[in-house]
């Protein structure tokens, strides 16, 4: 399905430093646990936990891999226990999230992360049922904090994107510091109701299993709203400035929910193939509007935190806090992608 | 006597319904390319010819337990959300047939009814968005239909078997609701739905395998 067009002589190869393209998956999470010595990579399950299990109430999230660093790279102290990894762009299945799920358990219960995406809801909860036989209290918070999508009764509504990642923290923090299941389940839901993105896509990806494009974004063009599977988003637009799409950005973001006179930490986030150069631009953009929208952000994450392969693009992700998520946001904590403290 | 389907005959059926399904795979992908992502098959019968694989150790079972590794086989095996779908069926028919042994016409309408209402829980879905949940519901209700008026037992089976190819027929003027096809301006109207095909196969050969062997 080729949506947009080619310009003759543009290239549709794929070029990727990888092996084989059927192992993909079990390959980096290989290498992330090569590379990290507080993680932990169950290949059957591909599966990464941390080494090192503490008493505590544990945290699992995960969905189709391509998005990284989320998840695995979010596993670590003071963040997940566990991290599951399906294949690209696709859900892991309820065999491989229960086998997250008792990494995770210390006898305290788990709690699931879930992005809002069909497949990932249902394996996730049917995991939890399954998690529930064997006796493990398990919760689930479902995030959906991408205000590009109409919510509507029956579809499956807003997509979860790059807000998850404060989720990440902030449960994970409340978790680390002996919140019980249930507190630590409120205070992700809390952060979850509280966090709102907004994404723009500058080019397409190449899923490595299928080598080409499955779209294709114009010469000139931009999407609005795209999904981080490439999923349609508002409209396709002429190339905008950075001020031009800061000020997109936090209008559709702030015209959602509003964060007057508050504090606030947000996410400008790379999907893969923007540089940082370009990321900066962006922040210091965002910075000046929400400023004068009399926000007051305490907190910046400026990078790769939540991608969708190569896609040139960015999202922005912020958070309205209250002086709990506040104390939970900037709490250590030790993963590949996120350091604190 | 009535039919009475022992856990070693169910799994002489999956057998005989994963190579249906084999044999549908150019007819079910072309279809699902239509209107999808064109995995629906692959994925199916990946689970499928892994039931097959372990056969031997499934007719070793008991009903019940032997309902759940099929479920728990097929999540794995077929993966994304058909796998999560006929894992939850499987699993939901495994506990409500604890005290069954085997399949008689009151214990297999329990278990298409049971696989009907976890699959349209899980999948958060009805009859009519174009699913395979329509062609298992409708052969539901044939069967239940047949067996109220006080059908024999072949006109029950066989009343489902044409529920289920009436259910998968009625998809084609369906628009869908959910998955890809929902994305695309027409909903997919005018093709059927490749996983109301698929289900269908398995209920045609279930009807057939009862009816040739046990009618």
């Amino acid at each position: 399905m080729i949506t947009g067009y080619l310009k003759e002589g543009q290239s549709r190869k794929m070029k990727k430093i990888i092996n084989d393209p059927g192992q993909v998956v079990s390959d980096m999470l290989a290498g992330m646990e090569a590379v990290n010595p507080e993680i932990c990579y169950d290949k059957e399950n591909e599966v990464i936990y941390r080494r090192k299990k503490t008493e505590k109430v544990g945290i699992v999230s995960g969905g189709g891999s391509g998005h990284e660093p989320a998840h695995a790279g979010y596993v670590g102290m003071g963040m997940l226990d566990a991290a599951v990894a399906g294949n690209v762009f696709a859900s892991p299945d309820p065999a491989r999230i229960l086998n997250g799920i008792e990494h995770a358990d210390s006898g305290r219960g788990v709690l699931l992360v879930i992005k809002n995406y069909s497949g990932d809801i249902m394996n996730f909860e049917m995991a939890a049922d399954l998690a529930a036989d064997m006796d493990i209290p398990v919760k689930s918070v479902i995030v959906r904090d991408d205000v590009a999508v109409k919510e509507s009764t029956y579809s499956t509504g807003r997509r979860g994107i790059a807000g998850t990642i404060f989720v990440h923290k902030i449960a994970g923090a409340k978790a680390e510091n002996g919140g019980t299941l249930e507190e630590v389940a409120e205070l992700a839901q809390k952060t979850a109701d509280n966090v709102r993105s907004f994404g723009v896509s500058l080019s397409s990806c190449i899923l490595p299993g299928v080598g080409t494009p499955g779209f294709v974004i114009g010469e000139g063009q931009m999407e609005l709203g795209m999904g981080i599977h490439g999923e349609p988003g508002i409209e396709q637009t002429s190339m905008k400035s950075a001020a031009e799409i800061a000020e997109i950005m936090v209008e559709k973001i702030t015209a959602d929910l509003d964060y007057s006179g508050r504090e606030a930490a947000v996410i400008v986030n790379g999907l893969g193939g923007t540089p940082f150069m370009e990321l900066y631009i962006l922040a210091g953009e965002i910075d000046k509007r929400i400023r004068a929208k009399h926000i007051t952000p305490v907190k910046y994450l400026v990078g790769n935190y939540m991608t969708s392969l190569e896609m040139a693009g960015a999202s922005m992700s912020m958070l309205r806090l209250d002086e709990e998520m506040k104390q939970y946001l900037v709490s250590p904590c030790n993963t590949m992608a996120w350091k604190e403290g | 006597m009535g039919f009475q389907i022992t856990p070693k005959e169910y799994v002489d059926y999956l057998v005989l319904a994963g190579e249906e399904i084999e044999k549908n795979g150019d007819y079910v992908t072309a279809l699902d390319a239509k209107t999808g992502d064109g995995d629906h098959w692959v994925n199916l019968n990946a689970g499928f010819q892994k039931l097959i694989a372990i056969q031997e150790e499934l007719k070793e079972m008991e009903l019940a337990p032997m309902m759940k590794k099929i479920g728990m086989t097929l999540m794995s095996a077929i993966g994304g959300s058909s796998g999560v779908l006929y894992g939850s069926g499987y699993l939901a028919a495994s506990k409500a047939l604890k005290e069954a042994e085997v399949l008689d016409i009151d214990t297999l309408y329990l278990f298409l009814q049971t696989e009907l209402s976890a699959i349209m829980e899980r999948g958060k879905a009805k009859p009519g968005w174009k699913t395979m949940i329509d062609s298992l519901y409708e052969a539901v209700e044939a069967y239940r239909m047949a067996k109220e008026v006080g059908e024999d037992e072949r006109c029950v089976i066989e009343a489902m078997k044409r529920g289920a190819a009436e259910g998968r027929d009625r998809t084609r003027e369906m628009e869908a609701v959910k998955g890809r096809a929902s994305y695309q301006t027409n909903k997919g109207v005018g093709e059927l739905d490749p996983g109301a095909v698929t289900m269908c196969i398995q209920l045609e050969c279930l009807s057939d395998y009862i009816v040739k062997h046990q009618l």
